[in-house]
């Protein structure tokens, strides 16, 4: 099972921005600065003002990825499916929910807020916004390593007719309330993959999977997301 | 280059040349990994592939080994089935918490489901899911699926109430399953609204296929909770009576809660442990309609697609589908979409089409793996079981859903599940 590589977008608390715009790539700790429709020229979008944190950070990853693959702009919708891993998931919208729920035993639960309760919703914001038709589904890992998303992507392009899938990560973090220390570093990163360069993308390199072995890129191990977007960076260079 | 353009003949040679060769050949995996150690051989071997195309799709097959249900209708698979082909339905009215200021006040819920020692109560339903399955190979890959997880334990923490914290997370059932039936790998807790059960059959099938695994447990879970039924309640989508899928008169869901289990093997694992299957995961297909992030598609144009991709993997056409276990939520958009879709797919046909919502109500994150488990006893048995609570047919509904059981003949079935963000996930069931 391989893919290209065309396409790298990201979020984190240290940049945000497609791959090509930068050289460096980190994924500290700490507090993720809001996210507005500029980041993403989302303006237009009606929907954006309504999303949660959540939504709103992995919707404009998305969009930071496809724009660096080139694909960003749609006529027709697409058949490109997106795949994301999560530890929190849409946790601090789940409690910012129930909150309404509590007061007036139910009665005055907020409909807005429910529909972002699912760890998977974003995906259909984009899917709505971009035109992607392909699988989605969003999951958490029982022990993250943050490359679940592109091994769970690679078995499905093994099969998928057009080929072209999102992978990624994406938390904001623990909600204050629950008082946990930060598992995993708040922001997120998206990988745009192809199974062929049918369309003359240009590509970061090439990532591998076989039978049970570790996922590997450019025929090396890899390691860690961090990493593997680090090499995908010098690769180009 | 000349060798690039005989690969027979240079098959030929290395299986006369290279005894190894030959044993490798014969398995599927060990020919994908021959591929990828050996640069220019890799092309040799998968010429070798393709000429045992038949017997490697057998041995790369997905079967469906073991099986188990807690549903509204009781604690085991056998009294789920026995109750949908009577037509029992399992929603009551709610006791789990006050519905004062709600208008709908039923659900199908699972009896005497507690939550004990600030646990949620997703490990007594996985206490009574686990029981009823068999052994379960130590080196499974675990996909565990669920919309909410230990949704309790966080209203627990909201009100002020000591609660788990780890329950909460998505990622808890996997802990949950993976300590209680002591698997020594990692796992994966899909959530994809009412479709994530059945994405996790599929994904799970895709990872057997793809040679990444070759036994996969499937696990869900979901609670009935006032987070979800104030959250359905604001959207208006509860149905004041129980549930009725299909029927013209249908006016919202009803909430259900359960747990299933399923776990897959590929055909070669299965073969080699002398194992007999219950059925077989053909095909799968996902889609998104990238329409709106509640409702459905009216068009269907995403369940078609998805439908499509499905009968493509499992080489299968439209015709030969003998029956559909519909998502059949009882909403006036899902069912009206549902039955558009079909129509697209299957044409004037009259084949069976069900919904098991009116009996169990909607189980949302276990939705699908139940009725896929449905599936394979309507396979097994040549009973679709009948819609509870449909009576009067919706246009377009009549002659294929039936409030009565009805006989079947063939060896595959459809089931779908569509869901909020515009998900629409479909498994092809076989014997």
């Amino acid at each position: 099972m391989n893919a290209y590589i065309t396409g790298i977008g990201w979020i984190t608390v240290d940049s945000k921005g497609c791959g090509r715009e930068h050289t460096h790539f980190s994924m500290p700790g700490g507090q993720l600065a809001e996210i507005k429709a500029s980041d993403i020229a989302a303006e237009l979008y009606p929907n954006f003002r309504r999303l949660d944190a959540y939504s709103r950070l992995g919707l404009a990853a998305v969009a930071f990825a496809l724009r660096d693959a080139g694909l960003d702009q749609w006529e027709a919708k697409r058949d490109i499916g997106i795949i994301v891993s999560t530890v929190y998931g849409c946790l601090g919208t789940d409690v910012d929910y129930y909150m309404t729920v509590i007061p007036e035993g139910g009665s005055n639960a907020s409909p807005a807020l429910f529909s972002y309760t699912s760890a998977n919703s974003f995906l259909g914001e984009a899917a709505i916004y971009f035109g992607l038709t392909g699988t989605g589904f969003a999951f958490a890992e029982q022990h993250p390593t943050g490359l679940a998303a592109l091994q769970a992507g690679l078995v499905k392009l093994f099969r998928e007719d057009s080929g072209q899938l999102l992978a990624g990560v994406c938390d904001i973090g623990c909600p204050p309330l629950f008082n946990q220390p930060a598992s995993v570093p708040a922001g997120a990163v998206f990988f745009m993959l192809e199974k062929s360069r049918g369309r003359k993308a240009q590509s970061y390199g090439q990532l591998h999977l076989s039978g049970s072995d570790p996922l590997r890129f450019n025929d090396n191990p890899v390691t860690d997301l961090t990493t593997l977007v680090q090499q995908c960076l010098d690769f180009r260079l | 280059m000349e060798l690039r353009r005989q690969p027979r003949l240079q098959l030929a040679w290395h299986c006369r040349h290279n005894r190894a060769l030959m044993s490798l050949l014969k398995d599927f995996n060990h020919v994908k990994s021959y591929r990828h150690r050996n640069g220019l051989r890799e092309f040799r071997a998968y010429q070798g592939l393709k000429m045992s195309k038949s017997a490697n799709n057998e041995s790369r097959q997905v079967v469906i080994m073991d099986m188990a249900a807690v549903t509204a209708l009781g604690n085991n698979l056998e009294e789920l089935w026995q109750g949908l082909v009577a037509g029992r339905s399992g929603i009551g009215p709610v006791t789990r918490f006050s519905v004062d200021g709600y208008a709908a006040k039923i659900v199908a819920a699972i009896d005497d489901l507690s939550a004990s020692g600030g646990r949620s109560m997703l490990h007594e339903l996985l206490d009574r899911l686990l029981s009823q399955m068999g052994p379960v190979p130590p080196d499974a890959f675990l996909i565990t699926a669920t919309l909410k997880a230990g949704i309790d334990n966080l209203q627990s923490i909201c009100r002020g109430r000591p609660a788990d914290f780890q329950d909460v997370l998505l990622s808890s059932l996997c802990d949950i399953v993976g300590r209680k039936l002591g698997l020594t790998g990692s796992g994966m807790t899909i959530s994809a609204t009412c479709a994530s059960s059945t994405i996790a059959l599929a994904h799970g099938a895709a990872l057997i296929d793809a040679g990444r695994a070759d036994a996969v447990l499937v696990c869900c879970a979901e609670m009935i909770t006032e987070y979800a039924f104030a959250g359905f309640s604001s959207l208006k989508a509860l149905s004041l009576v129980a549930c009725r899928p299909f029927d013209r008169d249908r006016n919202g869901l009803s909430l259900g809660e359960g747990a299933a289990g399923l776990l897959l093997m590929s055909a070669a694992r299965a073969r080699r442990e002398n194992r007999t299957h219950l059925g077989t995961i053909l095909g799968w297909g996902i889609s998104n309609d990238a329409t709106h992030i509640t409702a459905p598609a009216k068009s269907g144009q995403g369940l078609v697609q998805a439908i499509n991709r499905a009968l493509t993997t499992a080489h299968r056409k439209a015709e030969e589908i003998c029956a559909v276990n519909a998502h059949g939520t009882g909403t006036v958009y899902n069912d009206l979409m549902e039955l558009t879709a079909f129509r697209q797919v299957f044409g004037n046909r009259r084949l069976p089409v069900y919904s098991v919502k009116g009996a169990i109500g909607h189980t949302l994150g276990v939705a699908g793996a139940v009725e896929t488990i449905v599936g394979v006893k309507t396979l097994a048995t040549g009973t679709v079981p009948p819609t509870a609570g449909f009576v009067h047919p919706e246009n377009g509904a009549e002659n294929l859903v039936s409030c009565e059981p009805q006989t079947v003949s063939g060896d595959c079935l459809l089931t779908t599940n569509s869901g909020f963000g515009g998900v629409n996930a479909v498994l092809i069931i076989g014997k």
